[in-house]
């Protein structure tokens, strides 16, 4: 079958529910990677290599709070059972995100409305095939982490969407470039990254229920690698207009096979999420 | 058209940009490349494509020689012998491309503009070069390709892709690029030179000194021409101190206003 063509007839399909399905397979035993030394062989510019496929061990862009995947929240509807995940979010401590009050209700009301969208912004913009920013591409299916001299390469399989991280200290891109996956700068400490990421676009949301920040947002990421085939993703989002406080979540991945990636083309076959309800009225969407 | 961040130098170096096709000639498949002095090599002594590199054509606009029009720069086009051989039949849909470019031409709907397409549509790209796969990241829609250089043959067929399935190997000096499994709808450029399902690309990288790269293509379609047909043209290097790839995600620009939420 014409794979492009397989994903125009899925299109919203695969987006909601075989994204969370394609990452719960958590009880699978993880097939054995090349053996890998630890602490991890230096790179020939000194970085610890740490190349290779990754993917996190309990993904899933659904719900952040409550930590909730498609494939529960679906059932949960035909069964009413509600099977929820360990929170990401490790601080603050309650796990839940730090919502001053007016971006909490804002929130809510995209929660309440996501599955009978009758607004346009009500579609999650994974729906529409716009990529997942920061952090939300780290919750999501397997990346591959390159490691050319002065930088660290992420590539995602899905929406082929990529980030270069140079770790050469070089000034940030000017205040008026906003981009999708932010302007990233890295550092090694000890088998750490460190990546301190502005110019955030902000455009993409963090799940599917309307988890947010704005382009004020401030975000560093530790990549706390404890092992040859294990390590975490820490992420604090720092972002005065939208929270109360800096929060953070923490996600683990592990070592995938170095797999060939398949070609992944999403908006190419897009034809659903502007008439995934009739009861959108919305100028755009109409013109097409 | 877009040329950000082209320098002083670049702006030279566009200027002289028809002589390079007959340049590219006489370098052929790429192999003096070898006797080039200052080309960077990686530790497997492969000559280092890594780095962030553009076109500076108009093939976009049009593969063939051009004059001027609005918004399009003359052009003395990058395809050997100035003509694409199509089959009769074929011509005559080329023309009604032609016609209905406007609506026909997928570059206006942002999608993935396939191979070769995606390296002179005028923005940046990096190229990361490994020992087993040479990556290469596009700034326009951020396209990506996964260039296997293992010795492995192309995956099973048939695929439509819209990048088709690449496996490179070296030839000498030169990293050549074998493209199959690609679809019917991209086009080469803005005035309907098209191809089908049928299309094989051959691509030749060939770097002639640190900041210049030989692109020589040849396509191959017998559905849609009379024999393989060639284009060439230079890829330059972005020297500009912290030069970097940004974005260009046009198929989300109708969108981003309701997000994360309108007026936000």
């Amino acid at each position: 079958m014409r794979l492009h063509q397989a994903v125009m007839a899925f299109g919203i399909g695969v987006a909601l529910v075989s994204l969370p399905a394609s990452l719960s397979g958590q009880g699978e035993a993880p097939r054995p990677a090349v053996a890998r030394p630890w602490p991890p062989a230096l790179t020939p510019d000194g970085q610890p290599d740490v190349q290779g496929s990754w993917r996190p061990v309990s993904g899933g862009t659904h719900s952040l709070d409550p930590a909730k995947s498609g494939a529960a929240d679906f059932q949960e509807r035909i069964t009413g059972v509600v099977k929820l995940n360990p929170s990401l979010i490790v601080d603050p401590p309650d796990g839940h995100i730090p919502y001053q009050p007016w971006a909490a209700a804002r929130q809510k009301e995209l929660a309440a409305v996501f599955e009978n969208p009758t607004r346009p912004e009500h579609i999650d913009t994974q729906t529409r095939c716009m990529v997942p920013g920061v952090p939300r591409l780290y919750y999501f299916p397997t990346f591959k982490i390159l490691q050319p001299a002065g930088s660290v390469v992420f590539v995602w399989d899905e929406y082929h969407a990529f980030r270069v991280v140079p770790l050469d200290g070089r000034p940030r891109v000017a205040a008026t470039v906003k981009l999708w996956v932010g302007d990233g700068r890295g550092r090694w400490e000890g088998n750490t990254l460190v990546v301190e990421t502005t110019n955030l676009k902000a455009k993409s949301r963090l799940d599917v229920v309307g988890d947010f920040f704005s382009d004020k947002a401030h975000i560093v990421e530790r990549f706390v690698f404890v092992g040859a085939d294990t390590m975490n993703y820490e992420a604090t989002i720092t972002d005065p207009t939208v929270f109360t406080r800096p929060w953070t979540m923490r996600v683990a991945q592990r070592r995938m096979p170095d797999d060939e990636f398949l070609e992944w083309a999403c908006h190419e076959g897009e034809r659903d999420a502007a008439h995934s309800s009739s009861n959108i009225n919305d100028p755009a969407t109409e013109n097409k | 058209m877009r040329l950000r961040g082209v320098g002083l130098l670049h702006l030279a170096v566009a200027l002289s940009i028809g002589q390079a096709p007959a340049g590219a000639q006489t370098a052929g498949t790429g192999t003096q490349a070898s006797q080039s002095a200052g080309v960077p090599r990686t530790r497997d002594g492969k000559p280092d494509l890594s780095g962030i590199w553009q076109a500076l054509t108009t093939a976009n606009d049009n593969l063939l020689a051009h004059s001027a029009s609005r918004g399009v720069p003359a052009g003395l086009g990058v395809v050997d012998g100035n003509e694409i051989p199509y089959r009769p039949e074929a011509l005559a849909k080329k023309q009604e491309n032609f016609a209905n470019r406007a609506t026909r031409d997928t570059e206006a709907k942002c999608y993935l503009p396939g191979v070769p397409r995606i390296t002179y549509m005028p923005f940046p790209f990096q190229i990361i070069q490994m020992p087993d796969v040479t990556t290469i990241l596009y700034e326009y829609v951020h396209a990506t390709r996964h260039i296997y250089t293992n010795g492995t043959p192309h995956i099973r067929g048939p695929l439509e892709w819209w990048m088709g399935d690449s496996r490179g190997r070296w030839e000498g000096d030169t990293l050549v690029v074998d493209v199959v499994h690609f679809g019917a709808e991209t086009w080469f450029d803005r005035t309907g030179n098209y191809h089908s399902d049928a299309l094989h690309v051959v691509e030749r990288y060939s770097l002639v000194d640190a900041n210049h790269i030989n692109y020589e293509v040849t396509i191959e379609d017998p559905k849609v021409f009379t024999r393989p047909w060639k284009m060439r043209m230079v890829l330059y290097r972005h020297t500009e101190p912290n030069f970097q790839l940004l974005d260009y995600d046009c198929y989300a620009f109708d969108w981003e206003k309701y997000y994360p939420y309108p007026g936000l």
